[in-house]
């Protein structure tokens, strides 16, 4: 995250090193919310707002707090797309989108296609008795999936996980590794052919994933690759991380667990549940098109903030015992999916995907399903955050 | 101005000041009207703000577009057959004293 750190009376923590971030950022938000709106992470070089009513402001007012910065490394690498544009250029390509992602189409059209996925996935695996889920369910659901709704019927899902993680690499490449900038133009050519090949059946035989949307719609070219990277940078690991945390929090908590199985219903509020949990995508960032008061302290024109959404999911008393999973929570708003104008595009495809297929397929199927063991759970990343692996055993 | 009265999901009513050309979405929210909660804060991708308009005032708006129609069957409240979603309803002189109803999800 490059950014111009300025206004030197703005708080700062800077006793921790960037990998207490990646290990559990918790204490480190709880810490700043105490210390006010905004707070200097040193370790991570950026300004973060970690209060979930600044930042509910805040996307309220994107002429002031932009999502357009083209000295991003995602729009360097990748080119522009339309997580980083504001106003009408930003609704065009969004409305573009729209026909592929909205509700109806995700239970109509994904719902089929993920149904057949996610029963191919769980039945390669379901006779063993023991997996990490990360590897036999969530990785190969979410890549798959994504491929589907992207309009990819040629690229697998191990494509989609390296491409992924690609990206995220040449993202965070603060430090110019010529290693990762050049894997990274590797991962966007790759996606750029894919598009290519893609495109010419879809010309042919137009249906209603998003890359034959985007060509319906008349976007660019220019705009269809950058579009496609930003679907594969942010539509596998967020609903590989949300499928994984909500099993996670379930089977952490086994008399909820027997609850929501018992009652589909509760699938829903037991997902947005383990996405303010652990918040798949914890921060993200806007740019200042002004000097800005936050706090009493005036932050200069051309400061790049970061929003902690994950910090915001967990505020007290916004949220009580926010650090424990608990499906049973009075419905709140949080803001894992973001707000405003960039509202989560995939949002609903991942509702339905995750509340109606995959919790309910996999405790069905994998019978009297528990952790291995608590201790070998892994879970990490502030910027991205999920279980890196989740070993459980079941009945066969 | 036109003034507007939102009846809350627990059957209260808030009477607001509306400026023409604004959505009733951002109205309700700048008035705190409970239930309207605009995730989204208006481009209808989150079926959070939805509202019930009274049978003349729906039938002046001509039918909603096809992405917030599918987006109205989602919203936590089941929809009722003078549903829209209020970020998509722009506020108009002819509306002045309308009754808007927050139905309880």
């Amino acid at each position: 995250m490059e950014s111009k750190i300025s206004g030197t009376d703005i708080p700062i923590i800077d006793d921790i090193v960037f990998e207490d971030l990646m290990r559990d950022p918790y204490p480190v938000y709880k810490r700043a919310q105490a210390m006010g709106p905004i707070v200097r992470i040193e370790a991570a070089n950026l300004l973060l707002v970690t209060h979930f009513d600044d930042i509910l402001e805040i996307e309220h007012d994107p002429e002031t707090f932009s999502s357009d910065n083209p000295e991003s490394n995602v729009v360097k690498l990748f080119g522009p797309n339309l997580m980083r544009k504001d106003g009408e250029a930003h609704k065009r390509e969004r409305k573009a989108i729209e026909p592929t992602m909205r509700p109806g189409t995700a239970t109509r059209c994904w719902g089929p296609v993920l149904e057949g996925i996610v029963d191919e996935v769980i039945s390669a695996f379901e006779k063993k008795g023991e997996a990490d889920l990360f590897d036999a369910l969530a990785a190969p659901i979410s890549g798959r999936a994504l491929a589907a709704v992207v309009g990819f019927d040629d690229v697998s899902w191990q494509t989609i996980a390296a491409w992924s993680q690609g990206m995220m690499d040449g993202a965070g490449n603060y430090s110019g590794d010529p290693k990762l900038t050049a894997r990274a133009l590797e991962v966007s050519r790759e996606i750029e052919a894919a598009v290519d090949r893609n495109t010419r059946r879809l010309l042919e035989a137009p249906d209603e994933s998003l890359l034959s949307s985007m060509l319906q719609a008349g976007l660019t070219t220019k705009e269809i690759y950058g579009n496609t990277k930003v679907a594969v940078g942010g539509g596998y690991n967020e609903p590989r991380d949300a499928i994984l945390s909500l099993i996670y929090g379930l089977l952490l908590n086994p008399d909820q667990k027997d609850k929501v199985v018992a009652d589909p219903t509760l699938w829903q509020p037991a997902f947005e549940e383990a996405v303010r949990w652990i918040s798949p995508i914890g921060m993200y960032p806007r740019l200042l098109t002004r000097d800005v008061e936050i706090g009493g302290h005036t932050v200069p024109k051309g400061t790049q903030i970061g929003l902690s959404v994950a910090a915001a999911n967990h505020e007290e008393p916004r949220f009580e015992a926010p650090q424990r999973y608990n499906a049973f929570r009075p419905k709140a708003q949080h803001l894992a999916f973001g707000s405003g104008s960039h509202f989560c595009a995939g949002t609903w495809v991942a509702r339905v995907m995750v509340t109606r297929i995959v919790a309910p397929q996999v405790f069905a199927r994998l019978k009297n399903l528990r952790l291995k063991d608590p201790d070998l759970v892994t879970i990490r990343g502030w910027v991205f955050r999920g279980p890196t692996s989740l070993p459980v055993v079941w009945d066969v | 101005m036109t003034t507007l009265t939102f009846i809350q999901p627990d059957g209260s009513e808030k009477s607001v000041a509306a400026t023409e050309g604004r959505s009733l979405m951002e109205i309700a929210q700048g008035a705190g009207v409970a239930g309207i909660v605009a995730e989204c804060g208006g481009s209808a991708a989150c079926a959070t703000c939805h509202v019930v308009l009274p049978q003349d005032v729906f039938d002046r708006l001509g039918p909603p577009e096809e992405h917030e129609e599918d987006m109205l069957d989602f919203a936590d409240a089941p929809r009722e057959p003078c549903s829209r979603l209020s970020c998509q309803v722009n506020v108009t002189s002819d509306m002045d004293g309308m009754t808007v109803r927050v139905p309880a999800a």
